[in-house]
C-alpha cells in the first residue's frame, strides 16, 4: 500500500518567490562555520595572497545554503511547538518553498545532493535563492517505504551572479508505531 | 597522507586510480554535533536529544548531520586542488548513519581525466568511511585543475564546453 498521499503530488513544480537571506555574509558567522567543520583555511579569515583571486575573504562553498534563517517578526517554530511531544525541531520547508502539508507528520532526513559551485560568496555580500519542487516519489527499501522529495535551488549574489546550483533530496519516512 | 594547504595541484600530476590525500575527523562527539547545529540554527532533535532520537524516531542514537558531513567532501577536494583549481560538482547520498564516537575518513579516488581547452577536469569517486570501513556517504565529484605552466582555472568558474 502506498504511503505517499495523492495530495502531496500537487506540490511538484511549485516554485518559491525569490528569497533574500536575512543577513549578508558575516565575518563572524564564517568563522563559526569554519571552526565547526574544522577547516580554518586562511581564505576565510581576512585578505591574503590565497584569496586575492576571489576578491578578498570568502565564505565556505556550502555557506550560502545555510544563510536562510528565520526573519524578525515571523513565527518562532520552537515556541509554537513547545507543547507538542512529536515536534522534532527540524527545519521544515527549504528555500522559500511551502511545507508539504500531507507529509509533515513523517520524520525527515537529509538524503543527499547534487551541487555545482561557480563562485564563493564574499564577506559582506547578500545572497538570494530561487527554488522549486522537482519531484516527489515513493521508494521501497529494505527497511520499508520512504518518500523522496527533490528540490532544485539556485543560490545567487544580490547582483544575480550564480554561486551554486543544488538538487537536494529530503527523505520522509513513516514511523512504525 | 596529510594535506598541504597552499600546495598547487596540476593536471599533469593526476593519474586515474590514484587516491587523493584523505581527511580524518573525530572521534565525533556531541559537542561537535551541537556546535554545528548551533552554527546553522538547526534544532532537529535527532542531533542532540537521545530519548527523542531513539524512542520517537526509532534511531540508534543521535546522528551526525548530513549537512555537517557534506562540508568535509568539499573541504578534502578544495585542499587537494589548491587555490588555482576549483571544486565544480559534488553528488553524494547519505546512505548510512554516523553516530557519536565514530572516527571518519573522507576519501577520494580518481576515476577519469579529461582535457578542456584552458584546464583539465578530474572525475572522482568520493565518500566517508568510519573506523570499521563502513561507507556512509558515497558519491562522485568533478574538479578543475590548471595545466602546469598554464593559467589558473577561471574564476568565477565557467563550465567547459566539451
Amino acid at each position: 500500500m502506498s504511503v505517499l498521499p495523492e495530495a502531496a503530488l500537487k506540490y511538484v513544480g511549485v516554485e518559491s518567490e525569490e528569497e533574500i537571506a536575512i543577513d549578508p555574509v558575516e565575518r563572524g558567522q564564517v568563522r563559526r562555520h569554519a571552526q565547526a567543520i574544522g577547516d580554518e583555511d586562511p581564505i576565510y579569515w581576512a585578505p591574503c595572497e590565497a584569496n586575492k583571486r576571489y576578491g578578498g575573504p570568502v565564505a565556505q562553498p556550502f555557506f550560502p545554503i545555510h544563510m536562510f534563517r528565520r526573519a524578525y517578526g515571523t513565527e518562532d517554530p520552537v515556541e509554537a511547538n513547545a507543547s507538542d511531544p512529536d515536534y522534532d525541531g527540524a527545519l521544515k520547508a527549504r528555500g522559500g518553498l511551502p511545507e508539504i502539508e500531507p507529509l509533515t507528520h513523517m520524520p525527515v532526513m537529509n538524503g543527499g545532493s547534487e551541487i555545482e559551485f561557480f563562485r564563493l560568496a564574499k564577506h559582506g555580500e547578500t545572497v538570494k535563492l530561487k527554488a522549486r519542487y522537482a519531484s516527489i516519489t515513493e521508494k521501497e527499501t529494505s527497511k520499508g517505504p520512504i518518500i523522496l522529495i527533490v528540490s532544485e535551488t539556485d543560490y545567487l549574489t544580490g547582483d544575480g551572479e550564480l554561486l551554486a546550483r543544488q538538487r537536494h533530496t529530503r527523505i520522509r519516512k513513516p514511523v512504525k508505531k | 597522507m596529510s594535506i598541504d594547504i597552499g600546495k598547487q595541484l596540476y593536471f599533469e600530476d593526476v593519474t586515474v586510480g590514484m587516491d587523493i590525500p584523505s581527511l580524518t575527523k573525530g572521534p565525533m562527539t556531541t559537542p561537535h554535533i551541537m556546535r554545528w547545529s548551533a552554527t546553522m540554527e538547526n534544532w532537529h532533535k535527532i542531533h542532540y536529544d537521545t530519548p527523542f532520537a531513539v524512542n520517537h524516531d526509532k534511531l540508534p542514537g543521535v546522528l551526525l548531520n548530513g549537512s555537517f558531513k557534506q562540508q568535509w567532501l568539499a573541504q578534502v577536494l578544495k585542499d587537494w586542488v589548491g587555490v588555482n583549481g576549483w571544486v565544480w560538482k559534488l553528488n553524494y547520498q547519505f546512505r548510512a548513519m554516523n553516530l557519536v564516537g565514530e572516527k571518519l575518513t573522507i576519501w577520494g579516488k580518481v576515476t577519469g581525466v579529461r582535457r578542456a581547452p584552458d584546464y583539465g577536469l578530474v572525475d572522482l569517486d568520493i565518500g566517508i568511511v568510519n573506523q570499521e570501513g563502513k561507507e556512509s556517504t558515497p558519491g562522485k565529484a568533478t574538479v578543475a585543475v590548471p595545466y602546469r605552466g598554464g593559467k589558473p582555472v577561471p574564476y568565477p568558474f565557467v563550465p567547459p564546453k566539451l
